[in-house]
Formats: C-alpha cells, structure tokens, sequence
C-alpha cells in the first residue's frame, strides 16, 4: 500500500504532466505558419521567418491590420 | 497593381462586369452566413481586378492583391491554395477558374471546413461565369 504522501506527490506531478502537456499542444497550435498547395498537388510549408517567406508576411499583416 | 477592366470589355462588356460583381457579392455574404468567425473577404478575378468584399471597401480588396502577388511569387509551380496563421488570425486564400477569393477569419477555425467553404464559394461564382450566367447582357 503506498504511503499518503506518495499518493498526494503523484497526484501532483500528474497535474503538472497535463499542465506541460497542455501547454506544449498550445504552442504548437500558436505557431504561425504559411502552407501552400500547388495545381499539381504538391505543397510547400514555409516557416514565417524565413527571408522568402518576409513579403508573405507583411502583406498577411498588412491584411490582418485592415480587416474589421 | 492597378486592376485591369478585363470584364468591361466588348460587347455587353460593362453589364457582364456588373453581373459578375453581383453574383460575388452574393457568395461572400452567403460565405459570411456559413462561417461567423469572418472577418472580411474579397473575390478577385484573373487579372487582380477585385470583384467584391464583405467589408464594402475595394481598397481592402486591393491589399488582398497584393497578398496573392506575394503568394505567387513564393512558388514554382501554379498555385492553388494557401492557408496562413498568425497570432492574430488566420488567411485562406482558394483559386478557381482564374477567380481568386481570399478570407480573414479569427483564429482556431476549423480549416478544413472554412476551405472547403470558401472552394464552394469561389466555386459557384467560376461555374455561373463560365455558364454564362452572369453575362447580364
């Protein structure tokens, strides 16, 4: 039988398991991204920092800014 | 880029262009009515001319312009589809039959479900062009 102290540091540490998990998962949700599909079938996802992905980026802002 | 009066011309030409914007109109509202997290959006034909918007506003239509001239730019081969995130919302942007429609809705959308939307939009807009439905004349 495991001792109380063992059961309550368990329970914590599974807590905190959830609490990272969840915020791993929410990082990853948050990442922004550019992902483009071409006629034939192929794609491409660029990373938003990348230096050819700069004028993608502004013009997405620049949209963003202007939308109600 | 100043947009190109493509569908202003020939015969019927002005009255074509009118029927076409109405018909674009009518799919971003009926876009609008499918998804509420939109935020704005804007049909543009072939030559970057900008056909309609929910917003009311061409020159929000004309910064969609230029987003897709970035887009093309990006790639080797004809785009198709694009699906941007940032932080602050996401961007769709769906070619069709030469008509492009791009959209801004709030983030955490269902993407799948909001191109396939806007595909059917854009959709029904290239179909009735191409039928002749929108010739007005």
């Amino acid at each position: 039988m495991l001792k109380p102290h063992r059961i309550l540091a368990d329970k914590i540490s599974s807590y905190a398991d959830e609490a990272s998990a969840f915020m791993r998962r929410r990082r990853h949700h948050r990442r922004p991204y550019i992902r483009l599909q071409y006629r034939d079938g192929g794609a491409t996802e660029l990373h938003p920092e990348d230096p050819g992905s700069e004028e993608i980026m502004a013009a997405v802002s620049h949209l963003i800014a202007c939308s109600p | 880029m100043p947009p190109k009066d493509k569908f202003n011309s020939g015969p019927g030409g002005p009255a074509r262009a009118e029927a076409l914007a109405q018909r674009s109109q009518l799919a971003l509202d009926t876009l609008a009515g499918l998804e509420p997290e939109l935020r704005a959006a804007a049909v543009i034909s072939e030559d970057g001319e900008v056909l309609a918007t929910t917003t009311g506003d061409d020159g929000w239509g004309v910064v969609a312009v230029e987003l897709l001239e970035a887009l093309e730019k990006a790639g080797p081969g004809e785009l198709d589809s694009s699906h941007i995130t940032t932080e602050d919302a996401e961007v769709f942007m769906v070619r069709e039959a030469g008509f492009a429609l791009v959209a801004v809705t709030a983030r955490f959308v269902l993407a799948s479900l909001t191109s396939f939307d806007v595909r059917m939009s854009l959709r029904d807009i290239a179909l009735e062009a191409a039928s002749g439905g929108v010739s007005g004349a």
